[in-house]
């Protein structure tokens, strides 16, 4: 990224704004500029800084094309510098005098990188193209040339560029983001075009491994960019929770897919043979380092013995060299080989040492007490040996190994201990949680942005609906209708976070994998075999015979001989109704969760699997407040793809008031009735027995939500009610009847079993 | 007509991995319909073969299918020269002679098929065969085994509460380490620290069971892996060949098997 170079031609714009270069020209050309531009090509460098000036681009511009100019002209040739001159003035142009003035210095890094004249040209078409379709992201693509450069050669930076301009499209504000890298896409696109090998094209395959071993499940995601706008360098664990760099830089192809794997079995070994956190204590920096390093070669060796194979993933790594220098940063790689690589040579007294107390009393390695004891041991010979330790520089050693946070218990520790621990982790990272807190806080301001229709309601006044429709409602007591009884108010969605969706799928994977496999045997719908058919592929033997026997008899034989194999196609929508009343924000029990959670689980991954057999699906949500306001949110439509929007509006999804549940289902019933299918359902889960504030008589709601029920019957749609433990099954069956209706005893146990009625009820 | 063709005279090995067979002879005793789940490859059917062998029965097994109608099991009329002529299916062949019927992965067939067991399966034990109007009370030697799998495809293809309710289960599973070892060893006729090899691989591809994987490794496909060992190919091959390319279509899960196959092999 730039440094302190691009901010001072800023400065220098200060100083010269708004004034052409004053007096005599020759004063102020440097030495520089002498130097680049000999004998006659000096004047006509300072010729086209008159031409500059006379398109009216003076101040920043001129300075900087002069500061930088020369710098061009060194590196490729004069002429590229006299050139540069129509792109400064098109990108002034185009972009504005910012775009162009950092154009100077980003093409003075670029001319010294590249140092071809073809090359240069190139360079400066391509920044010419880019700002001409993508001007509002000119600057920041400039802001970013060193680093860009640093990654990239000419071809990986067009194609690079050319890709944000897809991805953008026509819409600047996805550009500017992709630009900025505050799209994920942009770093990944970035990695890719360097060659090195991105993590996430492996994701699933190393990640199956690392279950295969001891069947352990790992949520893997990649590092987020440190300030400094890279990555960490090192894997990090916290539980199963494992972070790992989106690539190892300058590591590709299979190198890197074989360094991601014995990354994520070394941390698998931390999880099978560790033992809860160490307590950080007073330890000092070195002494973590080295306690964690034991550790590693503790899990690792006890890891061998179970699964021997793995000393070939690990061992490759383990480069040190046997050597007379005694620096931490070299004897620590060295003690970390002497413990895996039993034919390594080391004379160093320290290390044999280190080695006789690791290797002696192997059943001992068994006790993660072990890691400790050795690791202060030789911390404290270190000490006496005057050894100097820079946790700010270090970095565990070899590659595949984790930052060893993940075996510090930092909660307790006082923040002493933990600078020091932190320090050692790597000075420049964030704390995991802050990371990802920071992240999500970021996002939704920054997404609400470009989807001004989707605010934050809290910024808002409570009563943003718009009143859709007046709906009647059954009085059992009067027995007869109430028209235009309920109204019903469409509620804006608040969006929640993107990935929520996604992070449950994952989370479940188990449930969604046999989601897939459903989804798989539904989808090419099975034959069915119709028998005792006129016409048909085979003679139904069956039928056959029977007719045989009539005919024996005298009697006129049935002329349906033949059977036939059908294909059942598809044919249904299906909307899925919410109860997002007060009472689902209750925890479900022996869980952290709340009921809306589980029923927003299970909604996701009920989407998952309508959403892979194409049938038409809907996602609404209700509560209500009072006759007069019964809140409806649609969060995804019919005619909807179930995309990121969709994913948003589910995850943010919250709980409030009460539960009227006929009126509900009556709307509900008006988006299924226009859908044009065979078969329509309505999915109903609900926390509870139908209730309102103005209501007080129980069964007045149930009645009239089983009117409802019976009218949508009427016009098609079945209805079919999901209750989650309350002890309402009562009013529900009432309500639906007891074969459309299903009681869950256990909560949890609901996104697994929605998908599953699913596949039951359209079968 | 006897069933001596369905007699079993060589003893199939067996080992038993809990009180199996106790509870089978109790349940024969009892004459107790015996239902058996458990994954593919476990050894559900080489259970019932050792069982007809040692209680002296024949044993006439089912593999049930999608199109297997009530009249595959049961019998039907076919047509010679002089007429129909009735032929009964294994089913009531089974119930007429006596011995053991086993109907090998019940739920694949039709609920619609399956309910003709149920007037055979309660104390009446009777086999009404509507088309030839009769009805064969079934021989005091009669038993009916079905085995199930209840696996991922459960949730469309299981039995009616009606069938399941009717029998006394037993729950088969790989057997334990050391007992499958032994298991291997003897079967594929390799020594047992190969055979250990091969139990250690096939334990990492059930902990991807869930994960990609709708069942990891069975105990038959370690046997096959070391019969091919035994023969003389590399135990990655044998592996590669028995183990994960008939488990995975996905490139992706090949090579995490792969990778941890080897990670077994020093």
């Amino acid at each position: 990224m730039a440094g302190s170079e691009p901010s001072s031609p800023l400065r220098l714009v200060e100083v010269g704004a708004g004034r052409p270069v004053p007096g005599s020209e020759m004063d102020g050309v440097s030495a520089q500029a002498r130097q680049a531009f000999p004998g006659p090509l000096l004047a006509r460098w300072l010729h086209q800084g008159r031409e500059l000036e006379k398109v009216g681009l003076y101040g920043g511009i001129l300075v900087s094309y002069q500061r930088y100019s020369p710098s061009i002209a060194e590196a490729v040739a004069p002429q590229a510098a006299f050139d540069f001159v129509r792109a400064i003035k098109d990108m002034a142009f185009v972009a504005g005098r910012q775009a162009a003035i950092l154009l100077c210095s980003a093409g003075a890094f670029a001319a010294n990188r590249l140092r071809d004249p073809d090359a240069f040209a190139g360079w400066s078409r391509a920044m010419a193209e880019t700002a001409e379709q993508a001007p509002e992201s000119a600057t920041a693509i400039l802001e970013r040339m060193e680093m860009l450069l640093r990654r990239l050669d000419l071809g990986g930076l067009e194609s690079w560029l050319a890709t944000g301009l897809r991805v953008g499209g026509g819409d600047a504000q996805k550009r500017y983001q992709f630009f900025s890298f505050a799209d994920p896409i942009a770093e990944r696109t970035l990695i890719r075009e360097t060659g090195d090998a991105l993590f996430a094209d492996r994701e699933y395959r190393l990640r199956s491994f690392a279950t295969a071993l001891w069947g352990q499940e790992m949520v893997v995601r990649e590092h987020g960019l440190l300030a400094s706008g890279l990555s960490p360098r090192r894997a990090s664990f916290d539980g199963n929770f494992l972070r790992v760099p989106p690539s190892y830089p300058g590591v590709r192809g299979g190198a890197a897919e074989a360094l991601y794997r014995a990354s994520l079995a070394h941390v698998a070994a931390h999880l099978r043979f560790g033992r809860g956190r160490f307590d950080l204590g007073s330890l000092k920096p070195m002494q973590i380092a080295l306690v964690s390093l034991i550790e590693d070669a503790r899990v690792e060796q006890l890891a061998m013995a179970e699964l021997p194979g793995l000393r070939r993933l690990w061992q490759p790594y383990h480069q040190a060299r046997a050597g007379t220098s005694l620096t931490a940063e070299l004897l620590l790689p060295r003690l970390a080989r002497a413990l895996i690589d039993p034919d390594y040579e080391d004379e160093d007294a320290w290390i044999s040492k280190a080695r006789a107390l690791f290797f002696d009393r192997r059943a001992d390695l068994s006790d993660p007490a072990t890691s400790r004891r050795i690791g202060n041991l030789l911390g404290n010979d270190l000490g006496q040996m005057r050894i100097q330790f820079n946790a700010r520089t270090f970095v565990v050693e070899p590659a595949y190994r984790d930052d060893n946070l993940g075996l510090w218990d930092h909660d307790g520790a006082d923040a002493e201990a933990l600078e020091s621990l932190q320090e050692v982790v790597e000075s420049l990272r964030l704390e995991q949680g802050e990371e990802a807190d920071a992240q999500q806080q970021k996002k939704a301001p920054d997404d609400s942005q470009g989807q001004p229709q989707r605010v934050n309601p809290e910024a808002l006044p409570e009563e943003t609906g718009i009143p859709v429709a007046r709906l009647p409602e059954w009085d059992y007591a009067a027995g007869r209708q109430r028209p235009q009884f309920v109204t019903i108010w469409e509620w804006p969605q608040t969006p929640g976070p993107g990935d929520w969706v996604k992070l449950v799928l994952q989370r479940r994977r188990d449930v969604v994998q046999r989601i897939d496999s459903l989804v798989k045997a539904a989808k090419v719908s099975r034959p069915i075999r119709v028998k005792r058919q006129p016409e048909g592929e085979q003679l139904d033997l069956d039928a056959c015979i029977a007719a045989e026997i009539d005919r024996r008899q005298g009697r006129e034989p049935d002329p349906g001989l033949y059977m036939l194999t059908e294909r059942r196609q598809r044919d249904l929508s299906i909307l899925l109704l919410l109860d997002a009343s007060q009472s689902t924000e209750d925890r479900v029990q022996g869980s952290t969760q709340s009921v809306l959670q589980v029923e927003k689980e299970a909604a996701a991954l009920l989407a998952h699997a309508m959403d892979g057999l194409s049938d038409p699906f809907a996602l609404h949500a209700f509560s209500s407040n009072g006759r007069e306001e019964v809140r409806y949110r649609r969060l995804k439509d019919f005619d909807q793809n179930y995309d990121e929007a969709a994913h948003r509006a589910l995850a943010g999804l919250e709980s409030g008031l009460s539960t009227r549940l006929g009126a509900a289902m009556r709307h509900a019933g008006s988006f299924l009735d226009k859908q044009n299918t065979h078969r329509k359902l309505l999915l109903l889960v609900t926390d509870g027995e139908p209730s309102d504030i103005d209501v007080e008589d129980q069964r007045y709601l149930t009645e009239d939500a089983r009117q409802a029920v019976q009218g949508l019957a009427l016009q098609g749609i079945d209805c079919f009610c999901v209750g989650l433990e309350s002890g309402a099954d009562s009013a529900l069956a009432r309500i639906f009847g007891r074969a459309n209706s299903l009681t869950l005893d256990r909560l949890g146990h609901l996104p697994d079993r929605l998908p599953q009625l699913y596949f039951r009820l359209t079968k | 007509m006897t069933l001596d063709d369905y007699l079993i005279d060589r003893e199939p090995f067996y080992r038993p991995l809990g009180d199996e067979i106790a509870l089978f002879e109790a349940s024969w005793a009892a004459r107790l319909p015996i239902m058996l789940k458990g994954p593919t490859g476990c050894g559900k059917t080489r259970f019932v073969e050792h069982m007809a062998w040692k209680l002296s029965q024949p044993l006439v097994t089912v593999s049930c299918h999608e199109d297997m109608t009530a009249s595959d099991l049961v019998g039907r009329y076919l047509l010679d020269s002089e007429g129909t002529k009735w032929h009964d299916g294994p089913l009531t062949l089974a119930v007429r002679h006596g011995g053991i019927c086993y109907l090998d992965e019940i739920v694949e067939a039709r609920q619609d098929t399956t309910v003709v067991i149920h007037s055979l399966t309660d104390d009446r034990r009777i086999l009404p065969l509507e088309k030839k109007n009769e009805v064969v009370r079934a021989h005091p030697d009669f038993l009916l085994v079905i085995s199930y799998n209840p696996g991922y495809q459960s949730v469309l293809k299981d039995l009616k509460e009606s069938t399941k309710q009717r029998f006394a289960a037993l729950d088969f599973g790989y057997p334990e380490h050391e007992l499958e070892c032994a298991i291997v060893a003897n079967e594929a006729d390799v020594p047992i620290q190969e055979a250990a090899r091969l139990v250690r691989i096939a334990e990492r591809s059930r902990n991807l069971k869930g994960h990609g994987l709708n069942e990891g490794a069975s105990t038959r496909m370690l046997i096959h892996a070391g019969q091919l060992v035994r023969r003389g190919v590399s135990l990655q091959a044998a592996c590669h060949a028995t183990m994960v390319l008939p488990l995975t279509d996905d490139p992706d899960l090949r090579d995490a098997l792969n990778a941890a196959i080897a990670s077994c092999i020093a």
